[in-house]
């Protein structure tokens, strides 16, 4: 899978401010069934690591602070 | 912050400790991860979090206890009921809905008639899917509470008892000022074979709204015995589609000779929907002066119609 080089143009974006992952928290990266989503080693919060995405939305659902969106693309709305 | 890598998740006593942090974030991820372990040895230390200053805590307190069961759960999501963050309640309301443990109506039992209609409403619908007995009198007074919520998950806790007894109740509840209440209370009375109960159906078919026409009209095709089924032919001129399809229905599982031409009529129609019932129950009917009504739908566009128009055409012959 490709690397996300650009964090802010991929399809699943993460809020730092409300993202806990640095408190203990791995529901996005549980529940992604591409597994694409890691935390990072430097800020401690979740983010897009893989370039790929089924839309599947659980990530965004089932983030307990509303931190990730999932920018779904015009023609699959 | 500097991340640290996961401990166990098993680890109950480290757990415990992150509930006693200062960052509710910490507080909440362990409450998370106590959910997790879905182990009843979590529930205490989920429990103990039902009053943490953090509505943030409270609300996936309110979340992982609807992973758990039985009376320490349901007293714990009681308590979280009683909460003043809105989420918090709405929280505690859906996990208690989730109990299957008769042993959790205990505490629910004692929030009925509490002066928050949101408590008397989470509550009563936990309630319902326990269906116990002794719930009943509770179920029967909150049906002439103020609030219609709370009014129509009262129905619901009384109708699943399904008890002769509790039927005056639930007649009465079919002329509630609220539609809402009286739809719920009209399909409530599916279970009873009584005069009553079909009376009462009967008289709910004249209903101003459409809704319980239709929940009516389809309750009453499961009254067989004892039932004119002429009585529903006046709904197939119904404006809502919705109550024509469940009185076709019902007039095809009822056998209604007479029906046959009107409901050859709802052949015509644009919905689709309608039109296979119409021909499902013209097959049941199973007459031959349906015969032409069907004919001429052998070819409609809907797949559906078409599967039904030629079973319909086989059982007659």
């Amino acid at each position: 899978m490709p690397l996300a080089n650009t964090p802010t143009s991929v399809p699943v974006v993460v809020d730092d401010e409300k993202c806990i992952a640095d408190k203990g928290c791995t529901v996005c990266v549980d529940v992604c069934p591409l597994d694409v989503l890691r935390i990072s080693d430097l800020t401690g919060k979740a983010y897009m690591k893989y370039d790929e995405c089924w839309y599947c939305m659980p990530c965004e659902a089932d983030c307990p602070t509303d931190a990730v969106t999932v920018n779904i693309p015009y023609l699959l709305r | 912050m500097v991340f640290e890598p996961f401990e166990d998740e098993s680890d109950f006593e480290l757990l415990a400790d992150k509930l006693g942090e200062d960052d509710p974030a910490v507080r909440r991820v362990a409450v998370m991860d106590l959910a997790d372990t879905a182990d009843p040895e979590a529930i205490p230390l989920i429990a103990s979090t039902v009053k943490d200053e953090s509505p943030e805590v409270r609300l996936q307190a309110a979340i992982a206890l609807g992973e758990f069961d039985g009376l320490a759960t349901a007293t714990a999501l009681c308590l979280l009921l009683q909460d003043t963050d809105n989420r918090v309640i709405q929280a505690a309301t859906d996990s208690l809905s989730e109990l299957k443990d008769p042993a959790s109506a205990e505490p629910m039992l004692d929030l009925t008639s509490h002066d928050n209609a949101k408590v008397r409403e989470g509550a009563l619908l936990g309630l319902k899917q326990l269906r116990r007995p002794d719930a009943m009198a509770n179920g029967i007074e909150a049906m002439k509470d103020p609030v219609p919520a709370v009014r129509i998950q009262a129905v619901g806790v009384v109708g699943y008892l399904k008890a002769e007894e509790a039927l005056p109740a639930l007649i009465a509840s079919c002329k509630d000022a609220d539609p809402e209440v009286r739809r719920t209370a009209v399909g409530a009375l599916a279970f009873s074979r009584s005069s009553h109960a079909k009376d009462a159906l009967l008289v709910a078919l004249a209903d101003e709204h459409w809704a319980v026409r239709e929940i009516a009209a389809e309750v009453l095709g499961k009254h067989s015995e004892g039932l004119d089924g002429q009585k529903l032919m006046p709904l197939l001129d119904d404006p809502y589609w919705q109550v024509r399809v469940k009185a076709v229905r019902s007039l095809g599982k009822l056998r209604v000779v007479e029906a046959v031409d009107k409901i050859g009529s709802q052949l015509d129609e644009v919905t689709s929907n309608l039109r296979k019932e119409a021909a499902a129950a013209l097959g049941e009917i199973a007459e031959k002066s349906a015969l032409p009504y069907l004919e001429k739908l052998v070819d409609d566009p809907d797949p559906d119609v078409r599967k039904n128009v030629r079973w319909a055409l086989g059982r007659i012959g």
